[in-house]
């Protein structure tokens, strides 16, 4: 088990990443840190073909649409048009945008290049 | 009251995707033996005969592709493997065969045996083992996300067995808080990810949703809802923020995007003395994924739906009287003892969730279905008359 050791809250000059400075300067008691691996950006394919549950959640998407909005307002796309995970991401978050307009918030920080 | 209990205020739960106990928590059983994992003995016959072993050999990404198929008629054939006798056994022997359909290719189909380490799933293991690790939660049906999802939301899933468009005609967890004065949310990653309850909720009950960001916010504020349904990134793309690799665990997703995802929805309630006192967090998978477990889903009480050999694909009639494939959850709260093993004696499937977070806020519900009424509860694992001062901190 990946476990970085059993400690004692650290005194902040020696204390960790960020999460791990937060429990301690928060939380009494004792805490085990333990790191988590990031996958390599080799592991993000947005156009990867899209899988049965995004087709699905498509088709889903695809319903709502036409049981919301009349024809002209449609994206107009059907579900068998949309091939890939960055395809999928934009018709799902179009139809979002209309089905849940407050969750969209545009983000301060600039997207990265 | 057990403290726990009284001092609870929030229940949230962390619904992941397409991964069965086996494959994530089975390694564990080489640290404890009460976990029911796996030793190596497990096996599979494959289409030329061969004994298939159980292998710690999984790997993050690009193994399990083809995605192992989950639907109905599969997952019947990977549990009974083809048995036609009456009552039929289920011996879990039919996941590499079936495997080896998609692809005919007999080295690929004997990877569906294959399972995690523990090092390899350092946020999985330090969960399983520092709280309450569940060794019979299973999937509700022997079938696919969206019909085992409704479970989590309804208790049932109104006779579906599939991932078609249905509408359910009972109340949801969150609509039956609302009506009792409580608060509920479902917690989507962002636009692009959105929810996987469209047809009623998100259509129809907008207000009930928020983005994953309003949730780390929620819990930095300490204003979270008194029950919290939190999806996973279902999908690659490009958003505001830049690019968000897909964190449900869905093959063939990168299983460590995952582990990160478990960590950060940890870490946001655990940051927040107060919310960590007051919170439990379930961190459950919708259905097996087509991948193999060992143990025989058990049969259960019917929820009163039937669903016909045209939804089936098969030539019965499914009477929900049987779990699906069992999967890895974890409960996870300063209040339960470290290394909980919630033993075989009790079975948990996802109608657990309505019954026991209507139970702790509402009471007695009768018009919850007779299978969501019996469904186990779980919130008496907060059982420590004094809260622990141990915990765990991920960080990468």
């Amino acid at each position: 088990m990946s476990d970085a050791g059993h400690k004692k809250a650290k005194p902040a000059s020696k204390r960790g990443p960020t999460a791990a400075k937060q429990a301690a300067s928060l939380l009494p008691g004792d805490y085990t840190s333990i790191r988590v691996p990031i996958p390599p950006s080799s592991a993000f394919d947005k156009n990867r073909p899209a899988g049965c549950l995004l087709q699905a959640q498509v088709r889903h998407f695809h319903h709502a649409e036409s049981a919301r909005l009349p024809k002209e307002k449609r994206d107009g796309r059907r579900p068998e048009d949309i091939h890939t995970e960055a395809e999928a991401a934009t018709y799902i978050a179009k139809i979002t945008k209309l089905l849940h307009p407050q969750g969209y918030k545009k983000s301060k920080r600039k997207p990265s290049s | 009251m057990p403290p726990g209990l009284d001092a609870l205020k929030h229940i949230v739960v962390l619904m992941m995707e397409n991964r069965s106990f086996d494959h994530m928590l089975g390694s564990l059983k080489a640290v404890n033996p009460l976990i029911d994992g796996v030793d190596g003995t497990q096996w599979n016959p494959d289409t030329q005969g061969n004994q298939v072993f159980v292998k710690p050999l999984a790997e993050f990404q690009g193994q399990l592709d083809p995605d192992p198929d989950h639907a109905f008629p599969a997952v019947d054939q990977q549990i009974f493997n083809g048995d036609q006798s009456n009552p039929r056994v289920a011996s879990m022997k039919g996941f590499v065969q079936n495997y080896f359909q998609q692809q005919q290719d007999l080295a690929h189909s004997q990877k569906i045996m294959y399972y995690f380490t523990q090092e390899q799933l350092p946020v999985l293991t330090a969960l399983a083992t520092n709280f309450a690790v569940f060794n019979r939660w299973f999937a509700s049906i022997p079938g696919p996300t969206l019909c085992n999802r409704a479970f989590a939301h309804y208790g049932t899933s109104f006779g579906q067995v599939g991932m078609s468009v249905f509408y359910p005609h009972g109340k949801s967890i969150y609509e039956r808080l609302q009506d009792a004065g409580h608060t509920a949310k479902l917690y989507y990653f962002d636009q692009q990810s959105s929810s996987l309850e469209v047809v009623n909720l998100l259509q129809h009950q907008p207000q009930l949703f928020a983005t994953y960001s309003q949730f780390i916010a929620d819990c930095k504020s300490g204003i979270l809802s008194d029950f919290s349904f939190i999806e996973p990134n279902y999908s690659d793309h490009d958003n505001d923020d830049g690019a968000q690799i897909a964190s449900d665990q869905h093959p063939d997703h990168n299983v460590q995007a995952g582990e990160l995802y478990i960590a950060s929805v940890y870490n946001a309630i655990h940051s927040n003395p107060a919310l960590w006192a007051s919170t439990a967090l379930l961190v459950v998978y919708d259905e097996h994924g087509g991948i193999f477990d060992h143990v025989p889903p058990p049969s259960c009480i019917k929820d009163g739906h039937s669903a016909g050999p045209a939804d089936t694909g098969l030539n019965y009639t499914f009477e929900f009287d049987r779990l699906g494939v069992r999967v890895p959850a974890i409960l996870i709260s300063p209040w339960v003892p470290k290394g909980t093993v919630v033993g075989t004696d009790r079975v948990f499937e996802h109608a657990s969730i309505p019954n026991t977070v209507t139970k702790h806020f509402i009471g007695p519900y009768p018009a919850a279905n007779p299978r969501e009424q019996a469904a186990q509860t779980f919130l008496d694992l907060l059982s420590l008359p004094a809260m622990r001062t141990d915990s765990v901190v991920f960080s990468t």
